[in-house]
Formats: C-alpha cells, sequence, structure tokens
C-alpha cells in the first residue's frame, strides 16, 4: 500500500504541474489572510502558521521531497506538522476563481476539523480521506453545497472511467466513489499502477509519516523531530536560526543559551544547599533534552564559542560610562543582594542617520494621521474666572448659593470654560529585548529582530506625532557583570534622523537579564515629571543568562523589579511573542499586565495600536 | 431549568440564568448593608443580573452608565434653572440614598476621578453622601446598596481602580455562560429555536477563542441575543451572523473574510 501510495503521490505531482488554469489561478498569498483566521477558527492548532508549501523547499523537507516528488520537481498539496499548515502556494485546479478560492477553503477546513485519533492521514490514503470528509461535513454543514460544487467540477476534470483499460477504470470509479459518496468506499482496487491524484484531498504522505523512511532519511528525521520538539517548548527562546545549506539538510534550531547554561551548571558547585540541587536538577534534565537534540550536529560547540564572545572594543558599540550597580533579588535567600549587575548604557557605533525605510512608510502615514488627533484634541478646562464659554452649573450653583443665603457675595464666581490644547501628561519608555534569540526567524523572510526593528520604527512614528514624551531603550546582558542597555532615544532626545539610525542598526546581542534593564528604565522613567508613566517591555522570551538567572531565579528576580516599578507609580506592560507567554507573564506581570502577540509578523502593526488602546482613556481622567 | 424559568415569569422577574452562586451571595451583601463590584466580560450578563436583584429584593434600581465625562455632579446633582430661579436637583446616587434602592455603576471606572470622593463615605461603615454644594449630608437607609460594575481588560490598565476603592466592595467575576445554559438563554431572550441556539452558542465560543489573537474582544451573550433575535425574525443566518457577530468584533477585513467563512462552513445554506 505504502509503495502504492508514493506513486500516486508522484502522479499527483506530475499531473498537478500539468494541469491547470493559469487564468483562473488565485494564489496563497490572495487569501492567507482570512484562510489562517478560518483555519484557527475551525479548531485547527492556532500556534500553526499558514505556509505555501513550495516555501518549504529549501527547509527541512528536502529529502523527502526528492524521495517523493524527484529532484526538483515541486510539491503542492496541502498537509500540516507542528509547526505549519502548508497550502499548495497557487491553486488553479478548476477554471473557475471561485472554485479555487473555495478550494483552499475546503483544504483548510479539512486540515483544521477535529478527527478521532485514529483518522491519520496515511494509514490508509483513501480511507482516511473519505473519513476527514465526512467529520468535516459533519462539524460543518454549512460545507455542503461548497464540497457538492467542488466535487462536481472535478470529477468532470478527471478521467472518465469508461475509456480507461478496465484495471485503471475500477481504481478510478472507487476514487470517485469515494469522493461523491464519502465513507463507501473501503478499499482501493489493486493495481500495477496508481491511480491520479486527488486535489481535495490531504497529502497521501505527509513527512511526519515514518514509515517509507530509508536509513538516510531517518537521520534527516531526527533532526526534525528534534527541531520540533524544541519548537514546541520555545519556539523563539534563545534560538539561531540558521539558513540551510544547499547540500543536505542542517538542523535549523538550536540553544545556545541552553547549551551553555547547561555548561555552566555542569562545572557548577554543586555542594549548594539541598533546595538549589533540586531546582538546579530540573533544569539539568531539561538541558540534557536538548543537548541530546544538539547533538546531531557537531559544529554545536564551535559557534557557540563564537556567538559568545563579545565584539571587539573597537568594533562594538561605544560604552557611555563605567556603567550603574543595581542590586538583584536572591529568593532563596529573600534578599535583594546590593551592587550585584552593571548596566552599561550604550550607543550605537555604526548607526547612519537615515529615513524611515521605504515599506514603513505607507503605515506610519496612516499612524502619524492617527496620533496627531491625540494630540490636537481640545479640552475645556471648568472653574475659570473668565473664559471661552459659560459654564451653566457653575452659574446656577452660584445663583443658587446666592439665593439661599440672601447674600450678593455668597458663592463662588469661578463660572466659565476654558478652551486649552490638550497636554496628555504622559511619559512612555519602551525596553526591546535584543537578546540572542530575537536571532531566530519568524517566518522566510524576517527574523524576529526586523519585526522588532519595524515595530519600534512605527512606535516612534506614532509617539512622536502624539507629543507624549518617549524614551527607547534595548537590552541584552551577558552575566551580571554585563548588562548592556543600548540608548536608541532618551527622553531628552529630539527624534530625528540619528534616532531613526540607531533603530535601524539594532540588532540581536546576548542574554535577557530582565530585572536589572527593568530597574535601570524604572531610573530613568521615574525622573520623569509626567503624570503617567508607562513602561512598555517588548520581548520574545524568558529572563535568562549564562549563570543562575536562567530558570527561576530570574523569574524572580524579573517579578521583584517590577514590582518595585510599580510601587514607585510606574505602569509596567509587556507585549510578547513568546507562545509560552502565559505559563510566567501572569506571574510577572499580571494577568491584565501583559498581552501575548501570537503572529509575530503583526507586531509592528499592533505595538502603536496597543499604545493608543493603553492610553487613549486617559483624557477623561 | 423550566421550573427557574416558571418561577421567574409568575414573580415577573426579569429572566437572569445564574452563573454560580452570585444570587445567594447578593442577599447577603444587601442583608449586611455592604456594597458589590461586579468584575466581567462586556455583555455577560451584569446588567440583567441587577435588574433581577433588583426585581427580587422589591428596590428600586437607579443605573448610571459611566462615561469619561461623567463627574461627581453628575451622581450628586446640581442646581437647575427653576420658575425664575434656581432649583436643586439630586442625582441618581443621591436619590437612591434618599429614597432606598439599588445605585448600580456601570463600567465605574470610565468615570471621572472626583466620583470616587462621593462614593468613597458611602462604602464604609459611615454610609453617608455629604453634598457640598447643598451643604447637607445624607445618611443612607438599610435598603440603600451601592453595586459599581467594570469590565478588567488590559484595555482599562491605566485606568484600572484603585486598591483603596476596590478593596471596599465584595467582588464577584462574571464570565459567559457555559453552552447549555448560553443555549437556555438565547431560547428564552428569543424564542430561537434549540438547534439554532446550540448552533450560534458554538460559534460564540470558536469566536472567545481567538480572543487575544484575532480578536480583541469574543462574542458577548449580548450579540449572540441580537444575532438570534435576527434569526428568528426570518432573517438570513449568515447575513445575521455577519451584522450581529463578526463585524462588531473586528475591522479588519482578512479577519472579517476568514470568519466569514467559518460562518458559512457553519450556517451556510442548504443542507444537502
Ligand atoms: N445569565 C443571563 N441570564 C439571562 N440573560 C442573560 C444572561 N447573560 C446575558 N444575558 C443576555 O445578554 C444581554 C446582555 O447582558 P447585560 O446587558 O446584562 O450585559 P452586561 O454584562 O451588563 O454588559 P456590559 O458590560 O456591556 O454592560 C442581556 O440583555 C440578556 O439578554
Ligand atoms: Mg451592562
Amino acid at each position: 500500500m505504502e509503495e502504492q501510495v508514493g506513486q500516486i503521490w508522484d502522479r499527483l505531482i506530475t499531473r498537478v504541474a500539468k494541469q491547470g488554469y493559469a487564468k483562473a489561478a488565485v494564489t496563497l498569498d490572495q487569501v492567507k489572510g482570512p484562510l489562517g483566521v478560518f483555519f484557527r477558527a475551525l479548531g485547527g492548532d492556532s500556534a500553526l502558521r499558514v505556509t505555501a508549501t513550495t516555501a518549504t523547499l529549501h527547509k527541512a523537507r528536502r529529502n523527502w521531497l526528492q524521495r517523493v516528488a524527484g529532484s526538483g520537481r515541486k510539491v503542492e498539496l496541502a498537509w500540516q506538522d507542528e509547526t505549519c499548515l502548508y497550502l499548495p502556494a497557487q491553486l488553479d485546479v478548476f477554471p473557475d476563481r471561485q472554485l479555487n478560492r473555495d478550494l483552499y477553503f475546503w483544504l483548510a477546513a479539512m486540515a483544521g476539523a477535529r478527527v478521532p485519533a485514529e483518522v491519520h492521514q496515511s494509514r490508509n490514503w483513501i480511507v482516511d480521506n473519505q473519513q476527514r470528509t465526512l467529520h468535516t461535513l459533519r462539524q460543518f454543514q454549512g460545507l455542503h453545497p461548497r464540497y457538492l460544487s467542488l466535487v462536481q467540477a472535478y470529477i468532470a476534470l478527471r478521467p472518465e472511467p469508461e475509456r480507461l483499460k478496465p484495471e485503471a477504470a475500477a481504481m478510478e470509479q472507487a476514487i470517485q466513489q469515494a469522493l461523491i459518496q464519502p465513507g463507501s468506499v473501503t478499499a482501493l482496487p489493486e493495481a500495477r499502477f496508481a491511480p491520479d491524484p486527488v486535489a481535495l484531498w490531504l497529502h497521501p504522505d505527509p513527512p511526519r509519516s515514518a514509515g517509507l523512511l530509508n536509513s538516510d532519511d531517518a537521520q534527516d528525521r531526527n533532526a526534525s523531530k528534534g527541531q520540533t520538539r524544541q519548537t514546541q517548548q520555545r519556539r523563539r527562546q534563545a534560538e539561531r536560526v540558521e539558513k540551510p545549506e544547499e547540500q543536505g539538510f542542517t538542523m535549523g534550531v538550536r540553544h545556545e543559551a541552553d547549551l551553555f547554561s547547561f555548561a555552566e551548571f555542569s562545572k557548577m558547585d554543586r555542594a549548594t544547599d539541598e533546595e538549589d540541587n533540586l531546582d538546579q536538577a530540573e533544569n539539568i534534565a531539561n538541558d540534557i533534552d536538548k543537548m541530546s537534540v544538539a547533538q546531531d550536529n557537531t559544529t554545536v560547540a564551535s559557534r557557540i564559542k563564537f556567538d559568545l564572545d563579545l565584539p571587539s572594543e573597537q568594533e562594538d558599540d561605544i560604552p557611555l560610562s563605567e556603567g550603574v550597580l543595581y542590586p538583584e533579588w536572591d529568593f532563596k535567600k529573600d534578599q535583594l543582594l546590593p551592587n550585584q549587575c552593571r548596566i552599561i548604557p550604550m550607543m550605537s557605533r555604526n548607526a547612519v542617520d537615515c529615513e524611515l525605510p521605504d515599506h514603513l512608510q505607507k503605515p506610519a502615514r496612516r499612524l502619524r494621521r492617527q496620533f496627531e488627533s491625540l494630540s490636537a484634541r481640545p479640552q475645556w478646562i471648568r472653574g475659570q474666572y473668565e473664559g471661552d464659554k459659560l459654564d451653566l452649573d457653575a452659574y446656577l450653583d452660584y445663583r443658587g448659593a446666592i439665593a439661599s443665603s440672601g447674600s450678593a457675595h455668597a458663592g463662588d464666581p469661578r463660572l466659565y470654560y476654558q478652551k486649552r490644547p490638550l497636554i496628555r501628561d504622559m511619559a512612555c519608555l519602551l525596553l526591546a529585548d535584543l537578546s540572542l534569540s530575537t536571532d531566530a526567524w519568524v517566518n522566510d523572510t524576517s527574523q524576529v529582530i526586523d519585526v522588532i526593528r519595524d515595530s519600534v520604527h512605527l512606535f516612534a512614528e506614532s509617539l512622536h506625532a502624539s507629543g507624549d514624551q518617549f524614551a527607547i531603550h534595548g537590552f541584552s546582558s551577558r552575566r551580571r557583570e554585563h548588562v548592556r542597555f543600548n540608548c536608541i532615544k532618551d527622553f531628552n532626545e529630539n527624534y530625528d534622523a540619528r534616532v531613526r539610525g540607531r533603530i535601524a542598526d539594532i540588532s540581536p546581542g546576548f542574554y535577557t537579564r530582565m530585572g536589572a534593564a527593568i530597574r535601570h528604565a524604572t531610573d530613568l522613567l521615574g525622573k520623569q515629571p509626567a503624570q503617567k508613566k508607562l513602561l512598555l517591555l517588548l520581548t520574545d522570551g524568558k529572563p535568562n543568562d549564562l549563570d543562575r538567572y536562567e530558570g527561576r531565579y530570574g523569574v524572580e528576580d524579573t517579578r521583584k523589579a517590577i514590582l518595585e516599578a510599580r510601587n514607585q507609580g510606574l505602569i509596567p506592560f509587556c507585549i510578547t511573542i513568546d507562545e509560552e507567554a502565559n505559563q510566567y507573564l501572569p506571574y510577572l506581570f499580571g494577568h491584565q499586565g501583559y498581552t501575548f502577540i501570537r503572529q509575530a509578523e503583526q507586531l509592528p502593526k499592533r505595538l502603536p495600536q496597543l499604545y493608543m488602546t493603553l492610553t487613549g482613556k486617559l483624557l477623561g481622567g | 431549568m423550566s421550573a427557574v424559568t416558571q418561577l421567574d415569569k409568575k414573580e415577573e422577574l426579569p429572566f437572569y440564568e445564574p452563573q454560580g452562586d452570585e444570587i445567594e451571595l447578593f442577599m447577603h451583601a444587601y442583608e449586611h448593608k455592604l456594597p458589590v463590584l461586579i468584575k466581567g466580560p462586556t455583555g455577560c450578563g451584569k446588567t440583567r443580573f441587577i435588574s433581577h436583584m433588583a426585581e427580587k429584593l422589591n428596590l428600586p434600581l437607579y443605573t448610571v452608565a459611566c462615561h469619561d465625562d461623567l463627574s461627581a455632579s453628575d451622581l450628586v446633582g446640581r442646581h437647575l434653572i427653576g420658575d425664575g430661579a434656581t432649583v436643586w436637583s439630586d442625582g441618581p446616587l443621591t436619590r437612591a440614598v434618599r429614597e432606598g434602592g439599588i445605585c448600580y455603576l456601570d463600567e465605574v471606572v470610565e468615570a471621572r476621578k472626583d466620583t470616587t470622593v462621593v462614593i468613597h463615605p458611602l462604602t464604609d461603615d459611615r454610609r453617608i453622601l455629604p453634598i457640598d454644594r447643598t451643604g447637607e449630608i445624607l445618611h443612607a437607609p438599610d435598603n440603600f446598596m451601592l453595586v459599581v460594575s467594570y469590565n478588567p481588560g488590559y484595555q482599562n490598565l491605566l485606568k484600572g481602580m484603585k486598591p483603596s476603592t476596590r478593596q471596599r466592595f465584595l467582588s464577584m467575576s462574571f464570565d459567559y455562560l457555559p453552552a447549555p445554559a448560553e443555549v437556555e438563554v438565547l431560547i428564552n431572550e428569543t424564542n430561537v429555536d434549540k438547534a439554532m441556539a446550540q448552533r450560534l452558542v458554538v460559534l460564540a465560543n470558536t469566536l472567545r477563542e481567538l480572543k487575544d489573537q484575532d480578536l480583541e474582544e469574543g462574542a458577548s451573550t449580548r450579540l449572540l441575543v441580537y444575532t438570534a433575535t435576527l434569526i428568528n425574525t426570518g432573517f438570513d443566518p449568515v447575513k445575521a451572523c455577519r451584522a450581529g457577530m463578526i463585524e462588531p468584533l473586528t475591522d479588519d477585513p482578512d479577519i472579517v473574510a476568514g470568519l466569514m467563512e467559518l460562518v458559512q462552513a457553519a450556517f451556510g445554506s442548504a443542507e444537502a
């Protein structure tokens, strides 16, 4: 059977390549947005991204693709794995655009519908796809008419059984019946060759099925399994993703940070108190787990070293001072250890003045318009001795007081409103996590750091337009002695080409000692005279560093730093793209103190909106 | 279920489907003259609960929908122009304190800050309302009760209630009802048939799952009621869902398109 499925697949590909109505083609890009929403709403795993199958060619799938499709041939049919829903980059099966579009949604529904565990895509291709079809239609009755019109149009495109040789005819007959009456065909008739492929069904042999692997593939398989596991656990935490190389497949995702902390742990003095050991044991277990993943590839060790070296002094950013010492919270001792961390304010060395990148011009224009209206709104101040209009309330109170006391001098004659431009008494410091993990890829074209850069650009544009006071800083760390605090824009600096240059120069640094960075940010923001002070933290993961800052220690210290900020009257708020955020951010920021943006690509658009939502309502107070 | 409904109908209470033990808690609060704070997302039945309780306790209900322009004098009262002279006119809070009853401040965090000044002395054991403008000090009668509500999303982060205000209230948290109960609500409110009510509730819960990723807020019970009302009067379900449950939740055209595909899938016409 497997053998046969492979052949079917082969034919399918050939056929998909041959057939097609280019004029009626619908591309995935055209429907991707709605399709993703649809797929998630159907109950499809919301962590999945919708991706074109072709986009995976250069990724981990290469060997598999070669195996199934023959080298170099494009494969375009739907399947999903643990991270993505793969759909054809373009569908031109039908001569009618609407049908091609409907087919996208049908495939997404097939992939997203909840099916019982026994329906596996590759156990028995024809049976499983019928089952899936049935389950999908049962859950979403509204899909019936669409399915029918798809089937009708599709069967018209398939070979007529009468014209085929008996063997082929029987097979084609079975498939057509399975399409028309899903569930009615229990097996594919035996034949020496494979039937024509079925565009309405899912991939006959998705890459996660293990049955067909030869030993070469098995190796890749392990690697990609490892990758997936990591991806699930901490997709963007301290990952460095490498572009795959031409020859074969290199594992794409790695955890230098974790590996190193493992190395640290193993070197570490184990003779600490028992509690310590328990905690660490857990960490070590996790790290060993990841270590085994990394063992697949021998270059890891050498690359780690490279990652961790600081740039030479001539190349590195310019330190602005010797640094400032901050305490750190040791939750085991339950005390604040004084002078633990050194914050080193730094200024980018290579930044060149620049304008806003082209691709942000359009959104920036829109945001500027929106944010300008924040400051342009006038405010009426009541209780004035003179002004632009009479405050009737005050006037009546005044008359009332005079009438009841009988004296012309009773009451308060502040009877006017004055119109004044509104001053939003608001200061915001944006603190961006620039740790190593921001080096990870969010999709095929951009890395987390790119997304953060764009977000910071648009944020700056928006706040500049709003007239609110703001500062932007980045941070990353390499143990407690070296917490880099990258100055992008100070409160007293103007927003201009220089600042844009520094934003453009943002790049991934080292680790994530959040506590120290928050304490320093708190100091800077605390000094501002504004009435409301918002401390926005933009991050992609948990606190971590090379030393014990990993794990609970870092979380507890960060929490302490946030509480301190709150006690100073600041309002801390966190925006994260870490999928595991809900496991620790409520503890750090409180349930209402953070928001998780699932699609990192959305961050640039969402960040200014979020600022608007957070502060827009301030006016009334 | 139907027993409760009948009982409600007989006593002409506004229909209310309880979430938990909130009715009992509320009764106790009233008995012991304690103010109550209700938290919960929009359209989950807070207002309905209060009107139900007011009927049940046979108290007049003074509801104030707070907004960002609402000031203390909107609650307490002001001078108005009367017959050639100025006349003092009580605000809803003052009226409730004078005459007894429930004063319900909906979305209290929206109100201006000066409102807390009048709320505080009413919520501790003094239970008084000083009216600066007339120099009066009112003592709240036993049958006066203050109830406030708000929706604790992050949108309200900067506006959130101060702990000193918050801690003056007994608090209860509301959420959208579990599916079977919400189905009952729909049937009761709109007479929609059970199968349709169930499908609508499934759709609503699907949308609620998308909160914080594709949607800022999930679909409220209120929107469900609207949609069911439309459908029940013969409106096409797909169009009703669009107007009642999709468009109110987002302005993003991609998200609307994707969710409409979902609605199509769930409600598309012509069962095969
Ligand atoms: N538990 C319930 N029992 C009966 N009806 C309910 C219940 N919950 C919600 N409803 C229905 O939903 C509608 C909206 O509820 P309600 O006005 O009480 O919401 P709310 O929580 O006050 O919302 P908001 O915060 O927007 O004011 C009600 O008119 C009623 O039809
Ligand atoms: Mg209400």
